[in-house]
This record gives C-alpha cells, structure tokens and sequence, in this order.
C-alpha cells in the first residue's frame, strides 16, 4: 500500500520521468522512422535485379527451352496472390511465355539454394535456362514486360 | 507446388483497417511507456519516497529494476500492452470474431463497394502471431525488472503495424523465410 502511495505521488510529481516534451519528440522521430522506412521500402520493392548466369532449374518446375516467370511464395505472403495474376496475365499475354508459382513454405531446401529470404520473389528464366533477372517484392507489370521485350527469343516468337 | 485454395477469403481491406487501430495503440503505449516507470530515472522519484522497498538493491540508473512486481504491472504502459497483446492473441486464435474485423463488417465495410476479391486470412494471422510474440516479450522483460523494454517492444510493433496500415507491408512476405532459415518454422518434407 505504501509502495503504491509512492508511485502515485512520484507520479505527480513527475520527478525521474521522463519530461513530457522529450516523450513527444521520441514519437514524432518514431512515426517520422517509419514513414521514412515505409517509404524506401516502397521505392525499393520489386525492382529488377541482376541475374546470375546458372541457376539449378531441380524441382522448380521449368520447362526447358521456354521463358519462365518463376515467382516464389509462402502461405503467409498477403503480396503474393496479386503478383500471380499479374504474372499468369504476362504469360497469358505471350506465347513462349510460362508462370510458375514455387510455394517455399515447406521447402526451405529451395529458399536457400536460390538464397530468397522474401517473398514475392520472381526469377526471369530464359530460353538458355540461364537467369536473367530477379525481382524482389511485388515487380510492376511494366519492368516484366520490358525485360521480356530484351529477349531475343521473345522477338523472334511475336 | 501450389498452395491450396483458402476455404474462405477475407475482404484485403480489413487488416489493414485494424492494423490503424493497432498503431494508433501502440503509438499510444510507446508514449505512456516513455513517461511511465519503464523509463523513469532511479535517482529521483518513487525510489526516494521508499526507502525500505528492496533496499539490498543499489547501482542501477534506472527505478524498474527495484520496483514492486504490483509496480511494474500497474505501469499504465504495461496494462495498456497487455491489451493490445490480448487482441493480437485474439487475432491468432479466432480472427473472423476479432473486435477490429467485427467493426470492419459491421460499420466500415457497408460504406465501401464490395471487394473485388477475397484473400488468404494466413498472412494476417501471422503477422499478428509475431505482433503476440514481440508485445509479449515486452511484457514478460518488463515483469523481471528490465527498464525500457516494453516502450522498445511496443515501438517496434508500432512500426510494423505502421508500415502495413499506411504501406501494404506484410511481415509474412518478409519473416517467414528468414524465420524458416533460422530453423524457428516451415522444416517440413525435405526432398532433394
């Protein structure tokens, strides 16, 4: 009882805690972090990354000689659903074109041997099955489509 | 490879409706964490006023570590996280009865045209899952004496809730594989 007299008073008396003004600074930085973050996060998300020439095309299910548009997902990706049908609408769209979706939820084999440490992650898969591009986070339709219009086996296809 | 078609879909609105909420909580238990006994200073303050109150104890700066347990759960901050922790709990165990997505049916949801699609209630489910976990930890590091761990924990879920709120970002699309990487979930069948 005492004990709570005490915190009672040391609370109107605001000795030792922390002063009001430096508490509102600290949220404003806090909410300013985040807008920060959300905003980076959102210029960097889904941008075309470079490739790396040989890629083991083992259980993903690719078929060779084809262009593929491997997209990568887990169960608890909310981004996931809508980049597949915009990539299934991609491959709609051009002939020599596949989407495959690759569900890494239990297969952390796959999540390591292509080092995805997020999801979704979409893999550009050419004709060579060599990789040409990676994009990490939701890839705008725009950048699929004019990595695809850098193929020479998709302008010989059209 | 593909994922099975969820039973039934959730309007993608509601999430991020309640993910509002919950910063605006959490933004709110941050600040009464700042200026509670999490981060109060030992040399003034309550400290003063007791001196028979864990007397052996001497050498910390800060007032928690020798603060009553009745003191560190009476902490506004810590009864408010402990809400905000009991609705995220609520949102892993029964998200469809959740009071935000009761709200978002209810009142929100009639003002606003039908969703043109309905997605997987996974992903939410378990960024509350991790929203639990961080909160909590909070909580449980604040009932041993340890100064500013609930305003940390709860500034660090803020910005998550934030950031899905106000960005679209999803803790499911960014954790899990490095919690899967990090052996905590997802083993499962391991061919090749």
């Amino acid at each position: 009882m005492l004990r709570h007299i005490g915190l009672v008073r040391s609370i109107r008396t605001y000795r030792g805690h922390m002063p009001l003004p430096s508490a509102l600074i600290a949220l404003a930085a806090l909410v300013a972090i985040a807008v920060i973050a959300g905003l980076l996060w959102r210029a960097r998300d889904g941008r075309r990354r470079a490739g790396a020439d040989a890629i083991d095309l083992t259980d993903l299910g690719v078929t060779s000689g084809r262009i593929s548009l491997v997209q990568f997902s887990t169960e608890t990706c909310a981004r996931c659903p809508q980049v597949r049908r915009m990539l299934q609408g991609v491959a709609a769209a051009h002939t020599g074109v596949d989407h495959v979706d690759v569900d890494l939820t239990h297969r952390p084999d796959l999540a390591r041997r292509h080092r995805v440490l997020s999801t979704p992650t979409t893999f550009l898969i050419g004709t060579d099955d060599t990789l040409i591009a990676r994009f990490i986070g939701a890839p705008r339709r725009s950048d699929i489509e004019s990595t695809l219009a850098e193929l020479p086996a998709l302008q010989e296809a059209s | 490879m593909t994922e099975p078609a969820p039973a039934r879909g959730i309007d993608p609105r509601a999430p991020r409706f309640g993910a509002w909420i919950t910063s605006v909580l959490l933004l709110v238990a941050t600040f009464l964490g700042l200026t509670g006994i999490a981060a109060q200073s030992a040399s003034f303050g309550w400290f003063a006023y007791q001196p028979l109150a864990d007397a052996t104890f001497t050498g910390s700066s800060w007032a928690l570590p020798a603060a009553s347990p009745g003191q560190r759960i009476l902490d506004p901050a810590f009864l408010l996280t402990l809400v905000v922790a009991l609705l995220f709990l609520w949102g892993v165990v029964s998200p469809t009865t959740h009071p935000w997505s009761t709200l978002f049916r209810r009142v929100v949801r009639p003002r606003l045209a039908p969703p043109t699609e309905l997605e997987d209630p996974r992903p939410p489910r378990f960024a509350q899952g991790v929203g639990l976990f961080v909160v909590t930890l909070g909580l449980v590091l604040q009932l041993v004496g340890v100064p500013l761990a609930v305003p940390i924990a709860t500034a660090a879920a803020f910005v998550a809730a934030f950031l899905n709120a106000a960005f679209g970002f999803c803790l499911g699309c960014q954790l899990y594989l490095l919690l899967q990487r990090a052996g905590v979930l997802g083993r499962g069948t391991r061919a090749a």
